[in-house]
């Protein structure tokens, strides 16, 4: 049984604006998976999808065999949920949040939040209003991780948070990898998390799936190659090569992105289209990203 | 002779010898090995030496401990680490100064490979690349090139 599997998903709001577009993917388990795309890409409806609090209005969703809407309970007390926008009742203390999430899940390992309340090092009189955005945010990772999920479904978990809290959420996350080989689902635009944390990358865009890659194979059998505008080939002469997942244009040269290894590439343009002078690399996941995003027709 | 083994329980002294960059492009595994690699080449980890635990390195570069994993058993498969039942992984023996000779000759092998790649994008004639290299070897060292990650020169 897969852990997470989204098959076929279609999801629009109203005024007809389709986010989602027949997407699917699976994580089995004890996956990390970064979910990529830009703004609008329709990341935060897919994980609100397997939250069960968005409905697929196409397609299928199951969270540990489960469908997040017929068996709500079921999917959250084995699920851990922590979003960017997450709003924590800010009258109360810390201590009362904590115990209204330890009321609700029947697996909550009291010595796990004990440690994870330790590391953080919040007051437990403290308001939620009075706490600092990273603070907060570590209250809501603190609650959403205590019951021990099978599953972690993270919505820009680090978003607005400084370096350090970012980085002390990365070794939490990976602290609970190591002591549970939990899965985990997670949408972020920090592509060096993703780098650091990531076995595979799942990128939406325009409400499809536009790469679903082991990460290592992305940045091995994937190529930018830079094509002088001066070798006068056209855009759509580089899409027509086979492996050519998009192409955007700059001042000079067209950036191509190839699925395909950089000396592979090179022989590829050289062979096919009689381009010379291109130069092909690997490039790290930001500018892969970067390339692939705006490199869409 | 078998190159000598160091006291039981010496390992790497720390894990930051070590260290990830996320914006290079290389595989995070990749990047483990290349550098293990490298102090194993460059003998600052000697046969018998201990590697730290998956779980320790994870946490300490903040890496997947998965991707650790990975890099581990790609250098137990190119016998450069040894894994006993219930130890840690340790660096394995060599025979002697001919074996680290040999890791240091596939060490560079592998490190010329990118140089490769561009020597060919550019189109260059290997005779010109090698003389090239030729040239570059005999200068005195006067502004390193930026290739060797060695750390002792900062101290």
């Amino acid at each position: 049984m897969r852990t997470l599997a989204f098959t076929n998903v279609h999801r629009a709001y109203q005024r007809g604006r389709d986010v989602l577009r027949g997407v699917s993917c699976q994580l089995e388990r004890g996956e990390v998976v970064g979910l990529l795309g830009r703004n609008g890409a329709g990341k935060t409806t897919l994980i609100r999808i397997a939250m069960g609090m968005l409905e697929a209005q196409r397609g299928e969703v199951r969270v540990l065999g489960w469908d997040p809407r017929r068996e709500p309970l079921a999917v959250k007390r084995r699920v851990g949920y922590v979003s960017e926008e997450q709003i924590l009742p800010e009258f109360l203390e810390v201590a009362e949040v904590i115990a209204l999430h330890r009321q609700l899940f029947p697996d909550w390992d009291e010595a796990l939040e004990r440690d994870l309340r330790e590391r953080f090092g919040i007051p437990l009189t403290s308001r939620i209003k009075t706490l600092s955005k990273g603070q907060a945010r570590q209250v809501a990772l603190l609650c959403a991780m205590s019951h021990r999920p099978e599953l972690l479904l993270l919505d820009e978990p680090a978003g607005g948070l400084d370096p350090a809290a970012r980085r002390e959420f990365l070794e939490t996350s990976i602290q609970l990898l190591n002591e549970t080989g939990t899965t985990i689902l997670f949408s972020s635009h920090y592509m060096t998390d993703v780098e650091r944390l990531a076995g595979r990358v799942v990128m939406l865009h325009d409400g499809r799936v536009l790469i679903d890659s082991e990460l290592d194979e992305l940045q091995e059998k994937h190529a930018l190659a830079l094509v002088p505008h001066d070798a006068g080939i056209t855009r759509a002469r580089l899409l027509a090569v086979e492996g050519c997942l998009g192409v955007r244009e700059r001042r000079d040269a067209w950036h191509a992105v190839f699925h395909l290894a950089p000396a592979v590439a090179h022989e590829l343009l050289r062979a096919e289209l009689g381009v010379a002078g291109a130069r092909c690399q690997s490039v790290a996941l930001e500018e892969m990203f970067i390339e692939l995003a705006g490199g869409q027709a | 002779m078998i190159q000598e083994t160091r006291e039981e329980g010496r390992g790497l002294a720390s894990p930051l010898l070590i260290v990830v960059d996320p914006h290079s492009g290389v595989p995070v595994y990749r990047q483990l090995m290349d550098q293990i690699k490298f102090l194993v080449a460059s003998g600052v980890l000697r046969s018998g030496d201990e590697l730290p635990s998956t779980r320790t390195l994870s946490a300490e570069l903040g890496v997947n401990p998965m991707t650790v994993s990975k890099a581990y058993s790609y250098l137990e498969k190119e016998d450069v680490v040894e894994r006993r039942p219930g130890r840690p992984l340790v660096v394995q023996a060599t025979a002697g100064e001919a074996g680290l000779h040999e890791r240091k000759r596939a060490q560079l092998r592998e490190s010329l490979i990118p140089t490769v790649t561009m020597i060919r994008q550019l189109g260059l004639p290997a005779d010109e690349a090698l003389d090239i290299l030729r040239e570059l070897l005999t200068r005195p060292p006067d502004e390193p090139p930026a290739a060797a990650p060695s750390r002792e020169d900062d101290a």
